[in-house]
């Protein structure tokens, strides 16, 4: 089975249900055009009375507009009674359809979706064929007020008691999103504020400084932007009634207190690291405990055998011999003087720790041992003195572990502290959405001033006053190659190749082999500003191609519109439409005629020359 | 109709009707008071009133025919065996068989030329604009413009300038030649980009973004005489104020339009118009009216085009049945299931 209907089956089935005039929306220009093409050779042909109006109904049309006379299509058009109808046709092209589709000639007419707002003519059936269109590059869905405003063009009034809304589908349709889109609401419509260049001047020029932020507040950006701040203002007041139980108590705030009491806490090692930490007195004492040392304990002394740490205890550990030849164990902190005196001892690794000689020679030397002996001074340095953990210290600053309400403020804080935050951050947010116009103002009004076309008071200077007059997009690009002279001695044909590239926005790829050196130059110079403006404007897409075709438009008065269509790729309405833009470009420098003279005349020389052809026969 | 309209005309009407109302909208329905059972059917709704006051006017209607049919005797409730009987006739009806193809294709075919007479809502926007700002919100095809002509030719008896804006140059001039042809070619003038006719007419059409520019000059001192008189600025296809691009335009011609001047905004169905009346409110000098409603003029079917040429309804019912996406016919669904097995790559599901 074919992915979709074929188009002389579908005007066939709607014919035969008696379904006709149609308007069949397709994904694109050439579905549109290859509808066409399956036409060619079909047998669908009309009946000659049929046949007849039509050709009657084209004669009167094509009188008013002589440049669709050879149009490729209308041999189709008169014998089957089905039309394209798309962006890529001429504007005289696309009033004859509809023409001829408001007397009811017509079978079918294929347009593309996204022309749906721009058909202004009804019919009895309209078939939808796909559930997305093509916005900017990507596929999107379609919302549910584009399905109604297609849906919308089905049945006429006065002419039919029902109007018809036939999903045939194609590949990658998506029947919910139609459902959805035909018994839905259609969606609430959103302000597209912005505020651009020739805006600011322009209300600088009417109104001074200090009344502008009142006009903003007047835009429906701003109206729904304080529908959104009182959205929130309600849920402030929700938030503080909220809050009302969670007052004052021993500290009036008392839980900005609590947060950081429970900061520290939550900061602080969990628990005291076990390091064996010895007092300084011992830890001084230390590096002399050396096997054959001997010292003084509580009862008698003895001579170190060995130093060493164990498991169980706190404090080094040291082994003695003991007078008597005992061998015990005690802790360094039982040592109660270190003598200076020491033996030779041979250590080994098991018990008794030294060698058997050593333990015999030393046995006997403590028995030998007099009385007194000289203590060896020991000085505990104070640096070694082990600093309090400086958290910890902090902690005891807090009243919280020893305040009456403690209890409270530990279970209150969690949800106090959320209804806090979410107030903070809905204050916050109240703020910018009062003021977020007037900033995006001012950031543009710095721009300006720093362009020049504003003074330091945000009064409009010279330049400023004439660069108001060019309302168009890109206009700060414009006005900057004005100021930069990049047009003086720029004659008419060059100027509209310029304004071309500038007007023309589409990227669909067209081709144009020659570009002459002059324009060439003066692109290159009109690229490189666009790239420096890139900060504070998006830069034009500048296509050779286009103004190339503008600029021979203009100079060579002798071309032809078929000559000129010849050139390029481009749709004869994509043409049409690069030209039409471009007069509105040049119709913006025109008047200029006050500072910019010889910028005026020539745009007004070029907007002569451009005015021929289908260009002048057409509204 | 507003959230309070609705809610005061739930509000009388008898609890049954509202448990009608409420199958498939309210969980346990029939556990609810009255008042509890209009929030929810509010609350529920909220994303899709239309579909809610489709079914109500439904519900409705079949009330008043019955109580017509059934004499005076209804004013009682209704007598026992009746009651069994009603649950079983629901209004969007899922036991209901699905429209067949003859009874869809039904009434095809061009109605008795009639005499036009204006709906009611055309007459309340036209005597609303004599006195405040007006916006109209109605679906496409509706007779929005019959409503700008009228308007316009009221205004022009008063010798008052008119000017009609809409957002394409082509919409621009085909509604010059229509006006032309209506009020006579020395009444209408175009203003766009590129074309300039008859710029001293009492009508001037011209694209949004020129009426933009005729405003600014107008503020900074380069008086044009004409905006003195202006008595009416129509705003065709103003849901362009949503237009990514170009929808500031629309703000700025609104906020900088003459307070002398009505305005008229003709949009199609948008989901807001109550926000854009209320906005028009605040800063304008009069109260703005808002007119709005739902209803085709010419009353719109779905159907479904299987690539076989076989045609079946699109939904159970013979309308679009509003807030309820999931009525298809079986026929259809059954179709469009096939359609997408063989279509997409096997071993995927788009669900």
């Amino acid at each position: 089975m074919p992915p979709s209907i074929h188009p002389v089956d579908l005007v066939t089935a709607l014919r035969h249900k008696h379904l006709t005039p149609a308007i069949v929306f397709l994904t694109s220009r050439r579905a549109c055009d290859e509808a066409m093409d399956a036409f060619d050779h079909a047998d669908l042909v009309l009946p000659p009375v049929r046949q007849e109006a039509i050709a009657t109904a084209l004669e009167r049309v094509i009188a008013q507009y002589p440049s669709i006379a050879e149009h490729p299509l209308i041999p189709i058009v008169q014998r089957i009674g089905v039309a394209a109808h798309h962006a890529g046709h001429l504007p005289s092209w696309k009033i004859a359809i509809e023409e001829l589709m408001r007397q009811g000639h017509l079978d079918a007419v294929f347009a593309t979706t996204t022309l749906a707002a721009g058909v202004d003519f009804p019919a009895r059936t309209v078939v939808i064929t796909q559930s997305s269109i093509r916005k900017s590059r990507d596929f999107t869905d379609l919302t549910i007020g584009e399905v109604q405003q297609i849906a919308g063009r089905a049945g006429r009034r006065g002419k039919d008691h029902v109007g018809f809304a036939v999903i045939t589908p194609s590949p990658y349709i998506d029947l919910s999103v139609l459902t959805k889109g035909l018994t839905g609401q259609p969606e609430a419509i959103d302000s597209q504020f912005t505020i651009s260049y020739p805006m600011v001047l322009n209300l600088l020029k009417a109104h001074p400084h200090e009344h502008i932020q009142g006009i903003l507040a007047k835009s429906f950006a701003q109206f729904q932007l304080n529908q959104r701040a009182e959205l929130l203002e309600r849920k402030l007041d929700l938030l503080h009634a909220q809050l009302e139980p969670f007052g004052p108590r021993v500290c009036t705030d008392w839980i900005t207190q609590w947060q950081s009491f429970d900061h520290v806490r939550r900061h602080r090692p969990a628990r005291h690291q076990t390091h064996r930490s010895e007092s300084p007195e011992i830890a001084a004492r230390l590096p002399f405990l050396t096997p054959g040392r001997v010292v003084g304990l509580h009862k008698g002394h003895g001579i170190v055998l060995r130093q060493y740490r164990s498991k169980g205890q706190k404090n080094s550990m040291l082994t003695m011999l003991r007078p008597g030849g005992a061998v015990t164990e005690c802790p360094v902190t039982s040592v109660r003087e270190v003598y200076d005196r020491t033996y030779d001892c041979t250590e080994i690794a098991t018990y008794p720790w030294c060698a058997a000689d050593t333990f015999d020679r030393l046995s006997e030397q403590l028995e030998e041992l007099p009385l007194r002996l000289p203590i060896l001074p020991i000085l505990a340095s104070p640096s070694a003195e082990i600093l309090p953990d400086a958290i910890v210290q902090s902690l005891d600053d807090f009243p919280c572990p020893t305040c009456s309400s403690r209890s409270a403020c530990q279970k209150d804080f969690p949800t106090a502290s959320r209804l806090r935050q979410e107030q903070h951050r809905h204050t916050k947010s109240i703020q910018a959405l009062r003021t977020s116009l007037w900033h995006r103002f001012q950031e543009r009004v710095d721009v300006l001033q720093t362009f020049g076309y504003l003074t330091s008071t945000a009064q409009l200077t010279a330049d400023g006053d004439w660069a108001r007059l060019i309302r168009i997009d890109h206009s700060l690009l414009i006005t900057e190659l004005i100021r930069a002279e990049a047009f003086t001695g720029a004659d008419p044909s060059l100027l509209t190749g310029i304004m071309a590239s500038l007007a023309h926005d589409d990227d669909r790829p067209g081709a144009f082999p020659r570009i002459s050196a002059g324009l060439s130059s003066l692109l290159r110079q009109v690229r490189k500003l666009a790239e420096s403006l890139t900060p504070h404007d998006d830069p034009p897409l500048l296509r050779a191609d286009v103004a190339a075709l503008a600029e021979r438009w203009v100079a060579e008065p002798t071309l032809t519109w078929i000559g000129l269509c010849r050139l390029t790729t481009m749709a004869e309405g994509d043409i049409y439409r690069l030209l039409a833009r471009t007069i509105e470009f040049l119709s913006q420098l025109q008047t200029l005629k006050a500072t910019h003279p010889y910028l005026a005349d020539s745009a007004a020389e070029a907007l002569t020359l451009i005015r021929r052809g289908v260009l002048e026969e057409l509204p | 109709m507003t959230t309070d309209e609705l809610e005061q005309l739930l509000a009388q009407q008898p609890v049954a009707l509202l448990h009608r109302l409420a199958r498939g909208r309210v969980h346990r329905q029939f556990r609810a008071g009255k008042r509890r059972l209009i929030e929810l059917l509010l609350q529920h709704s909220s994303h899709n009133r239309a579909g809610l006051e489709f079914d109500l006017q439904a519900l409705l209607e079949e009330r008043q025919s019955q109580s017509e049919s059934g004499g005076r005797r209804s004013q009682h409730p209704p007598p026992i065996t009746r009651k069994k009987t009603t649950p079983q006739a629901p209004v969007s009806a899922l036991p209901e068989p699905a429209i067949s193809l003859t009874g869809w294709l039904e009434g095809i075919g061009v109605p008795e030329p009639q005499p036009f007479v204006p709906d009611p809502w055309q007459t309340e926007a036209l005597s609303a604009l004599s006195e405040t700002d007006v916006v109209i919100s109605v679906p496409t095809g509706s007779g929005k413009t019959y409503v700008a002509i009228e308007a316009a030719r009221r205004a022009m008896e008063d010798n008052r300038t008119v000017i009609y804006t809409s957002p394409l140059k082509a919409l621009s001039n085909t509604k010059y030649t229509e006006f032309s042809r209506l009020f006579g070619p020395d009444k209408v003038g175009i203003l766009t980009g590129d074309r300039q006719e008859h710029g001293q007419a009492p009508l001037l059409i011209m694209t949004t973004e020129i009426l933009r520019n005729l405003l600014y000059d107008a503020a900074s001192g380069e008086i044009d005489i004409r905006l003195d008189t202006l008595g009416l600025v129509i705003l065709d296809e103003s849901q362009y104020i949503a237009d990514h691009e170009r929808g500031v335009v629309w703000e700025e011609t609104i906020i900088f339009c003459p307070s002398q001047a009505k305005l008229l905004l003709l949009s199609a169905s948008i989901g807001n118009p109550q926000d854009i009346a209320d906005w028009l409110t605040s800063i304008r000098p009069t109260a703005c009216r808002l007119v709005r409603h739902s209803k085709r003029t010419v009353p719109l079917r779905a159907g479904y085009l299987h690539p076989n040429g076989k045609l079946t309804p699109l939904f159970r019912t013979l309308g679009i049945p509003y807030g309820h996406p999931s009525q298809l016919h079986p026929e259809a669904k059954r179709l469009f299931l096939e359609y997408e097995e063989q279509t997409l790559p096997s071993g995927r599901s788009r669900r």
